[in-house]
């Protein structure tokens, strides 16, 4: 039972299925943050797999993942600031009630 | 032998708790399986010898992330929410969706199921300061700017507004 790429390539796919998944259907925006963060975690299995089964003698698709890392926290950060600006002006929380810019 | 044992049991603890982070009623139940999540991913990383990414994954996503929805959860909180459906009408083509991508994926994945480690892993910490510091210090500065903007792009959005008008 030797582990291969392949492994966690299907963990990774499992990970960012379930993402979608949740960002598919969740209705509060947070539920949907959070579905997106397991997709980023998901991209950065993946990243650190392809660098230790095929390149280990750099480490460039972990520096890939660093980076994801840091934009995936820039993205919340102001994600959450959003849902929480938008929640004290229309006291809304779920998807389909913010509909302000409907025609 | 350890790493495959190690492997399959954080595997499994991150896909249970990601299922329940999209499924659960409770929002603050989400969050923490959203923490427990990121801890087990934190523990693949670990399986693939990632030790700098296996330190950041807990300090940034488990330690700041999770704490962070915890937090926004807790401020939007509304006891109604608990007895609410958290899922819209979409599941059944949501979940055609998932099916689809999945297949796609494992196309993909089962082409490296022969693809075994040739060698043993090594510390990557400081051949990833090497890099950082050295071809990539321009993305490096980059992503510094991206968090100055982030962190004044969270000011602006949650300050009261002067004269009472929000």
């Amino acid at each position: 039972m030797t582990l291969t790429l392949a492994h966690y390539l299907a963990l990774g796919a499992g990970l960012f299925v379930i993402g979608i998944f949740g960002a598919l259907t969740r209705r509060s925006v947070i539920g949907i943050l959070m579905s997106i963060e397991l997709m980023f975690n998901a991209a950065n299995i993946n990243l650190a797999a392809f660098n230790r089964f095929l390149h280990p003698e750099g480490v460039t698709g972990q520096a890939f993942a660093l980076f994801i890392m840091t934009v995936a926290a820039a993205e919340v950060v102001v994600g959450l600031a959003l849902v929480l600006a938008i929640y004290r002006r229309w006291d809304k929380v779920y998807m389909e009630k913010i509909d302000i810019l409907r025609g | 032998m350890i790493t495959a044992i190690a492997f399959y049991l954080m595997a499994a603890v991150a896909l249970v708790s990601a299922v329940l982070v999209v499924t659960l009623r409770n929002t603050v139940h989400c969050a923490l399986f959203l923490g427990l999540s990121l801890a087990a991913v934190a523990g693949v990383f670990g399986t693939l010898g990632a030790d700098f990414l296996f330190a950041s994954q807990i300090l940034i996503y488990v330690g700041g992330i999770a704490v962070l929805m915890i937090f926004a959860v807790m401020l939007m909180g509304r006891t109604a929410d608990l007895t609410l459906r958290q899922v819209n009408q979409e599941w059944l083509a949501a979940l055609l969706v998932c099916a689809i991508t999945a297949a796609g994926l494992w196309r993909t994945a089962k082409a490296y199921l022969g693809t075994a480690a040739a060698s043993a892993p090594a510390p990557a910490t400081k051949a990833l300061g090497r890099l950082m510091l050295g071809d990539y210090v321009i993305p490096f500065e980059l992503i510094s700017l991206v968090l100055l903007a982030a962190l004044l792009g969270a000011v602006f959005f949650t300050k009261k507004e002067e004269g009472g008008k929000t």
